[in-house]
């Protein structure tokens, strides 16, 4: 046995890692910095679960039938079954290994309630429940750590998986600290390398979270799927390093959004929607803000200081911490932003791509949020996908034969050394850059096909480019050789959404504004011969 | 605004110290002006030359994450959270952490952190309901970044080896708090690596970005020896 190598260590990784440990397995968990770097530490919100005898007549079934309307029926109804079926024992599971939720004055671990689904069934931990999760689960894997099951290898970064007659074997890893690539021989490989935020340039998500894994691997034939759908924020603040997401909380308690039209405020949502109009879905509420075209402001001020302080405290922190904003006395400026993808590596029930013992989970994999994610399913589908393919590795039997890699090994080492060993300067950072500005362009929150259409010849431009470039020698050689990777992907991205000629979920197309029977299944697109081939999926999978 | 950064090539190379011009925005972080510095066509010094773009850790970029820790005008501190505008003055002097390796620049290897708590097996295991039901204290010590800000501060961390810093601390409090059974062999490395050799100068407590109360949960771990 040679055991399974994760590749990144947030929240989906540590389960898939913790489990296969349980289960007998010796794992090496693989990612460049320690698990409180990942992006797992930022999701605030909750994590949803149903408990049995939660007293408030909410099952299953709703759970079900929320995820999968949320997701415009695009995700399949035997995984989401399985995953809300499952989510009671994961919040139990979390609990054991120390999760500090937060409780009701009773004592019991306390609920929320989160757009889209028609009962109450977030649970949360403060405003830093991913954080939380993180915590107990670093631990958990320190446990396994102790008994020689768990390896972390820190400074280390995916390069390419080692496969073979449709079977992986590994993968190519890169050593930041001795600079070489290290074979890695493995009975199965997963993937938890989270979003793909380096598309779009500065987002909420982390920095850590480029897409790269899913980009290269496509060019090694995995199938990729939904990569059309991206949730944008509608509410994120603009500041000098990222954009700040300003939490849907300022809206629950009654944050108003409007602009200004000849010193008048409008506030459109209401005038739209009614009432309510301000708490309308993710989706809704971002194309209104888009449509606008004037610089919108969320108000919270009318609720005055004490509410403000009691209810919001970490939103008015960030207003004045990063923008110097009094939310008690001023309006929060506001626009959307991409906040998170549905689309990723094409996986059957037991989170196995298209090549046999490789699999994804996490972010990185798309599998149970259809054309848009219910806030709370998440975290909950990043441990319950680590822990599904850890279930499936340890039940597969059998002696693994790898076939050496050992001269491409040399080969790329070679290459790498040669495309290092250069006095240029040209900045990887500037191509990147200018795919963020393609992108955000080209591919935001409404859509049409010419847009689409410019978007895939400037990409193909930049493939061009950065084919010829040699790497900027003095940034890590991470950062250079991730740059095809991340290019593919927002190609594949971008042939995705042109294909749907369709709107569902979060992909919206001003020139086919209307959902369409023909389309009511995933998008599916692979790499052959040099072509981006986009198609439904077909009964298969495939 | 001049700008001065200890730099070092690789892990084994001599540190240097070169300068910078930075005219970008002063309503941004010392995070954003690093940015600001490196995503120019070229990166140019203070003399005028061509030089190699600054490394540095980032993650989150909002200080819940802790890739960016380093000393800025000798206070270390997440660069995405300490604001040139707070600074006082017209020049900023940043170097990377001491008390740990250098990889690269302001890239360091932290890695010290982890080993100590793997060594001396701090885990919860199970979590079982103890006497102590302090949940805000238990979830403040979760938030822990291990960004090693607490250790660059204390005068008792050297490297490491033997004295384990607050960072050691809040992980054994909530050990303890969280499985009352691991109480009695936590106490022992707790006895061990921290409170025989803190002389209480609770400089840790100032530095901790996330406000982590060290002191109190030094407090419960002393009563329990």
């Amino acid at each position: 046995m040679n055991g399974v190598l994760v590749i990144g260590s947030g929240i989906s990784g540590m389960s898939a890692a913790i489990r296969c440990a349980e289960l007998g397995l010796r794992v090496t968990l693989v990612s460049p910095f320690p698990s409180e770097r990942s992006q797992s530490v930022m999701a605030a919100g909750g994590i949803n679960a149903v408990r049995e005898g939660n007293g408030e007549g909410d099952t299953v079934s709703s759970h079900i039938e929320d995820t999968l309307k949320g997701g415009a029926y695009l995700a399949g109804e035997k995984e989401v079954r399985g995953l809300c079926e499952g989510s009671g024992a994961i919040l139990e599971y979390l609990e054991s290994v120390g999760t500090v939720f937060s409780v009701d004055e009773n004592g019991k671990t306390a609920k929320r309630a989160f757009g889209g689904q028609s009962h109450r069934r977030t649970y949360y931990c403060g405003a830093s429940t991913g954080k939380q999760i993180v915590s107990a689960l670093i631990m958990e894997v320190r446990r396994f750590e102790a008994k020689g099951l768990i390896e972390r290898r820190l400074w280390s970064c995916f390069y390419y998986a080692l496969i073979a007659d449709g079977t992986c074997h590994g993968a190519l890893i890169f050593d930041e600290v001795s600079g070489k690539l290290e074979a890695l021989y493995a009975d199965a490989v997963i993937m938890a390398t989270g979003g793909q935020n380096a598309l779009f340039g500065k987002t909420t998500g982390s920095t850590q979270c480029d897409g790269y894994t899913q980009g290269k691997l496509f060019l090694q034939g995995v199938r990729l799927k939904n990569l059309e759908f991206i949730q944008y924020h509608p509410t994120t603040l603009e500041t000098g390093q990222k954009r700040m997401l300003i939490s849907e909380a300022a809206r629950g308690e009654g944050g108003r959004l409007y602009y200004e039209d000849q010193g008048r405020r409008v506030y459109f949502m209401e005038e739209k929607y009614g009432n309510n109009g301000n708490l309308m879905t993710r989706d809704v509420v971002s194309r209104e803000i888009f449509l606008a075209k004037k610089d919108v402001y969320l108000d919270v001020s009318f609720l005055g200081k004490e509410v403000i302080k009691k209810r919001i405290p970490e939103i008015m922190e960030l207003c004045a911490k990063y923008r110097g904003i009094d939310i008690t006395k001023e309006p929060i400026p506001v626009a959307p932003s991409v906040h998170f993808f549905m689309g990723g590596f094409a996986v059957d029930s037991f989170h196995e791509t298209n090549i046999r013992n490789l699999f994804a989970v996490g972010e990185c994999a798309s599998i149970y949020h259809g054309a848009n994610r219910l806030g709370g399913n998440s975290l909950l589908a990043a441990v319950y996908g680590g822990f599904t393919a850890a279930q499936e590795i340890a039940g597969r039997t059998g002696e693994y034969k790898h076939p050496g890699f050992d001269g491409y090994l040399d080969r790329e080492n070679d290459l790498l050394a040669k495309k290092g060993k250069t006095a240029s300067r040209f900045p990887v950072a500037y191509i990147r850059d200018m795919l963020a500005k393609t992108m955000q362009n080209d591919l935001g929150i409404v859509r049409d096909g010419q847009r689409l259409a410019g978007g895939i010849k400037d990409v193909d431009y930049l493939l061009e480019t950065a084919e010829k470039i040699r790497y900027d020698s003095s940034v890590m050689p991470y950062f250079n050789y991730s740059l095809m990777g991340i290019l593919t992907l927002a190609r594949a991205v971008l042939t995705c959404a042109d294909f749907r000629k369709e709107s569902r979920g979060a992909h919206f197309r001003s020139d086919f504004p209307e959902t369409r029977d023909g389309y009511a299944k995933p998008t599916i697109i692979s790499y052959e011969g040099g072509k981006y081939l986009a198609g439904l999926e077909k009964e298969d999978g495939g | 605004m001049k700008v001065k950064i200890l730099r070092q090539v690789h892990p084994g190379s001599k540190p240097y110290w070169e300068g910078f011009i930075y005219d970008g925005p002063t309503d941004i972080s010392v995070a954003g002006m690093l940015d600001h510095l490196n995503y120019n066509d070229d990166i140019i010094n203070d003399k005028g030359k061509a030089t190699g773009r600054i490394g540095w850790e980032c993650s989150c970029l909002q200080g819940v994450c802790g890739a960016c820790a380093m000393v800025i005008n000798g206070v270390p501190s997440l660069a995405c959270e300490t604001f040139l505008k707070d600074q006082g003055k017209d020049e900023i002097t940043i170097r990377p952490l001491r008390k740990f390796p250098v990889i690269h620049d302001l890239v360091v290897d932290r890695s010290a952190i982890h080993e100590n708590l793997k060594k001396t097996d701090i885990y919860i295991g199970e979590w079982q309901q103890g006497q102590d039901r302090d949940l805000d204290h238990q979830y403040l010590a979760a938030k822990c970044l291990k960004c090693g800000l607490c250790l660059e501060v204390c005068p008792n961390y050297a490297d490491g080896r033997n004295f384990y810093g607050a960072v050691f601390a809040n992980d054994c409090y909530i050990v303890s708090a969280r499985n009352e059974k691991k109480s009695e062999s936590i106490k022992n490395s707790y006895g061990e690596h921290f409170a025989g050799g803190c002389s209480k100068s609770l400089a840790c407590v100032d530095v901790c970005p996330m406000k982590i109360p060290t002191l109190a949960s030094m407090a419960k771990l002393n009563k329990k020896m």
